[in-house]
């Protein structure tokens, strides 16, 4: 005869935890399915209602925001660059400014902060290449007269060397005023230059000639020139995967490219509706954030071709710079209304201290969301976003201009001999020639 | 198609989910207790049959706290009874025909509320938490509070017969006299569905009350005049099953906890044992005259049958295997005073059989019925007022929505492979670049005799498209051979 005993299941006392006995027999649970989907259904509500991702605006620049830098070692620290030549130096955790620095005579084009943190570079539309201490903003500790204007600069991520593009892509010591090396293959102007964080010799740059070109400190001449069918305004690498870079393209869309095998890129991220300014990796590299004169940032996982969220506001206008931030938790946008604008990078997290209990509740709800994804009202409600008019009306012509072509193409297909119109996929389509 | 990746992220998967099934078949070991069973002396080198063991015998043989779960309640004036226990097995409801409503702790005898409804009471149901019953009375059916409380009066359930609840989805099933079945959400007190089951039996009989619930799958069962079977979900006018069980009228059907068995007894005086994962009849008895009035499963597929005022215990019935139409008695009991058992119900995680019957109620004990370990999460007979509160929350949360009550409630865990063809298909076969003839008709006017005009022309439009896209699609697998 069953008899159990009151003591093994109830606590001793007040202050006792209540035992709780598990018996996992499926029998005792029926509807465990069934049950699973109602949670991942309200897990999935629940981060939409969540999805606040909006922080705060940092706001206190006299023009609009032009280049966008995060400090190399201090995690809360943010350099922007304004088109009046101001410098603004930010606490984020304390939502302050803590500097502003009067550096340039018209735009600031880029700034670009020292591995080990002491200083930074800047450079304007005067010509001028400014290094500044971080103990003291009055004067710059050294200022190199350039031959013409500058429009972005990239430190090395061991040496002391740095890069610049303009009218072509020259690589600096940080201890002499004339470049070391000058690079220069066609193109009459550079929007952009990088180096990779991995291979550390190894830089590209955005040609206003729509080309993307390789560079190799070690040699001398360029190693590989890539023509798209647009131009693009800037590039990123993978901090993880040494060989992969993502360009944003004008196209409005970005392309990822694998160096070893530049033939097509290996994927094509579309959504925006506008050209694509500017782009950087998180720190995982897992994910980017791309921001657009659209209005609108987004954010993509690097493994698909379309963004997984849509960051707008009413106020805010074109988008000139994005970051995202070291700690892997926030994106920061610059936009032409003067504004920096602090956003979580992913919408819903919560901010502050999370128990133990609520961990575990998250963590399980994550992975009933992920098993449960594919279900068309899940999927539904987790895509669902709500897009600002101009955005909204302007996938729908891009859209529409799309299947016209395919229609089009399709036609031609039909109408005219067998293998006279062959598939061309969209991938193979984008470069037009690759150079060595 | 994949890459290695996924591939990798795939086996990673597997290998987890099959490490987390074998972790928990292991937590077995943690499990305190044992379930009852019978043992028998060997008296004169005979081994003793269970079935003669008296409920006195038994109750001798046990222990002090159980012993106490042996008891008769002597309550003449307003039976015959139904009862019902609570999931956790805590609390009991008794209610008499004539009007008497009592609910009480039945393992501490605390009693909750009593009270005379002052109307004739059909059936009586514990809602998801002790703190709430559902009565069908007369005219209409009530929700009372676990204090007496009237807290609703549910004017769409009205000459309600026999009440079901699905924990799971907050659903009150009843069937009424005038042959409707209906489904109440008794979260938000909303009616989902209510059919009329005479419509789909075909017959101008009134309506039954023999009634129970599937809980693997949530579909209710009514059985007919005529020996007709039928389940029902709340999403379908018709019935999902619809099956001769018996060749004369039902008079009681149970299933088992997993919905894979269930018993039928019929006024032809037999009892049928049917798999519900076939539908065919395992096994056929034959019973005392006129069938078993009630029948119950255990949590352990025990099989209580009434028969007027005797009440009989079979076991292995599902599972037998001997070839033989004997019945397998494992226990018996006769009520005093031939008062016929009304209503029968087993007491979840306890080994305790509950009869209603003419005269009152009688508590039997029944060892190997329950489940020995209760799953705290799930139902809890020790619960916590706190925790009582905290489980209500979850359940609300975790409420399934009737839309998902299906026959085969294994769909959502399955690759849907027919859509994934389907999808395919279409996209192979897209008619994207090919301009369909236009065939517009202009009209504005949608009312009257054009209105009408202008739907079949359009219907017409309508098929003419379909076919020319089908020819289409013709041509074109033609042209592709």
């Amino acid at each position: 005869m069953l008899c159990r005993n009151p003591s093994d299941y109830v606590r001793e006392t007040k202050k006792d935890i209540v035992p709780v006995q598990r018996n996992y027999d499926p029998d005792l649970h029926p509807f465990q399915v069934a049950r699973e989907y109602t949670r991942a259904m309200n897990a999935v509500k629940m981060e939409r209602i969540f999805a606040r991702p909006f922080i705060c605006s940092l706001d206190g620049h006299r023009d609009s925001v032009q280049c966008l830098t995060k400090h190399s070692t201090q995690l809360s620290l943010l350099l922007s660059g304004s088109c009046d030549g101001e410098i603004k130096l930010w606490n984020v955790a304390q939502r302050t400014c803590q500097a502003t620095i009067p550096a340039h005579d018209g735009f600031v084009r880029d700034i670009c902060v020292i591995p080990d943190g002491t200083a930074f570079y800047s450079i304007g539309n005067d010509k001028l290449i400014k290094r500044w201490s971080m103990d003291n903003y009055d004067a710059p500790a050294m200022t190199i007269v350039g031959k013409h204007v500058f429009t972005s600069i990239d430190h090395h991520y061991k040496n002391s060397q740095y890069a610049t593009s303009g009218e072509n892509v020259s690589l600096w010591d940080e201890q002499r005023a004339q470049p070391l090396q000058s690079f220069k293959w066609g193109a009459d102007s550079h929007a952009k230059v990088k180096f990779n964080p991995i291979e550390t010799t190894v830089l590209a740059s955005c040609a206003a000639d729509r080309s993307i070109i390789l560079y190799d400190t070690r040699q001398s001449v360029p190693l590989r020139k890539i023509t798209l069918q647009m131009n693009s305004s800037s590039l990123a690498w993978n901090p993880l995967e040494a060989f992969v870079f993502t360009t944003a393209n004008e196209d409005f869309n970005l392309y990822s490219f694998d160096i070893r095998y530049l033939q097509r890129p290996f994927n094509i991220h579309k959504d925006h509706v506008a050209a694509v300014i500017d782009i950087d990796y998180s720190p995982t590299g897992k994910e980017f954030v791309s921001g657009s004169y659209d209005k609108t940032v987004r954010i993509f996982a690097a493994d698909k071709g379309h963004s997984r969220d849509i960051y707008h506001t009413k106020r805010m206008q074109h988008i000139s710079c994005v970051q995202w931030t070291a700690d892997n938790k926030y994106v920061i946008s610059g936009s032409d209304e003067m504004c920096l604008r602090l956003w979580k990078a992913k919408a819903s997290e919560k901010l502050g201290v999370i128990r133990d209990r609520e961990a575990e509740t998250l963590e399980y709800n994550d992975a009933l969301k992920e098993k449960f994804a594919h279900f068309p009202k899940i999927k539904r409600i987790a895509r669902q976003r709500n897009l600002p008019k101009h955005v909204y009306h302007a996938k729908r012509e891009h859209k529409t201009i799309q299947e016209s072509q395919k229609r089009h193409e399709a036609n031609a297909r039909a109408n005219s001999k067998p293998g006279s119109v062959p598939f061309v996929s969209e991938r193979s389509k984008v470069i037009l020639k690759e150079e060595e | 198609m994949t890459t290695r990746r996924t591939k990798k992220l795939l086996y990673v998967k597997e290998r987890k989910a099959k490490f987390a099934a074998r972790q928990t078949t292991r937590a077995e070991i943690l499990h305190v207790e044992e379930e009852g069973y019978i043992t028998s002396d060997k008296v004169d080198e005979e081994e003793q049959r269970t079935v003669d063991l008296t409920q006195a015998d038994i109750k001798s043989s046990v222990d002090i706290f159980s012993a106490q779960k042996r008891f008769d309640l002597e309550l003449p004036l307003y039976g015959p009874y139904k009862i019902d226990y609570t999931r956790n097995g805590r609390h009991l409801l008794l209610g008499g025909r004539k009007g008497h409503v009592a609910a009480f702790d039945w393992q501490t005898k605390k009693l909750h509320c009593e009270m005379n409804v002052m109307e004739q009471v059909n059936d009586v149901k514990w809602l998801h938490i002790e703190t709430m019953y559902a009565v069908a009375q007369r005219q209409w059916t009530y929700i009372y509070d676990n204090q007496g409380v009237e807290v609703h009066c549910l004017k769409v359930l009205d000459r309600s017969l026999h009440l079901e609840f699905l924990p799971y989805h907050f659903l009150l099933a009843a069937t009424n006299e005038a042959g409707y079945l209906s489904y109440i959400d008794v979260s938000i007190g909303k009616k989902v569905a209510s059919y009329n089951t005479r419509v789909a039996n075909g017959n101008g009989k009134c309506g039954t009350s023999i009634m129970c619930q599937n809980p693997s799958n949530a579909l209710i069962g009514l059985g007919h005049a005529g020996g007709v079977l039928t389940f029902w979900s709340p999403n379908q006018r018709e019935p999902l099953v619809k099956m001769l069980a018996h060749k004369s009228t039902l008079r009681s059907i149970a299933i088992d906890r997993t919905g894979s068995y269930m018993a039928t007894s019929g006024v032809d005086a037999k009892l049928k044992i049917w798999d519900l994962r076939t539908y065919k009849c395992l096994h056929e008895y034959r019973t005392a005259s006129n069938g078993a009035s009630s029948l119950s499963f255990s949590q352990k597929n025990l099989l209580a049958a009434s028969y007027r005022d005797v009440v009989e215990i079979y076991n292995d019935i599902c599972d037998n295997e001997s070839a033989s139409n004997e019945l397998p008695r494992y226990l018996l009991h006769q009520c005093s005073n031939g008062a016929s058992a009304s209503s029968l119900a087993f007491c979840p995680y306890e080994d305790v059989l509950g009869v209603g019957h003419e005269r009152g109620f009688v508590s039997l004990l029944v060892p190997g019925a329950g489940e020995p370990n209760f799953d705290a999460l799930e139902a809890n007979p020790y619960q916590t007022k706190k925790q009582r509160k905290h489980a209500e929350v979850k359940q609300l949360l975790d409420k399934i929505q009737p839309d998902m009550i299906t026959l085969d409630n294994s769909v959502l865990s399955e690759i849907d492979r027919k859509g994934f063809i389907r999808k395919q298909e279409d996209k192979r076969n897209n008619f994207n670049f090919v301009k369909p003839k236009e065939l517009i008709i202009q009209s504005d006017k949608k009312k009257g005799k054009i209105g009408k005009r202008l739907a079949r022309k359009t219907q017409i439009r309508d098929t003419k498209l379909k076919e020319f896209l089908q020819q289409q699609q013709l041509k074109r697998k033609k042209n592709k051979n």
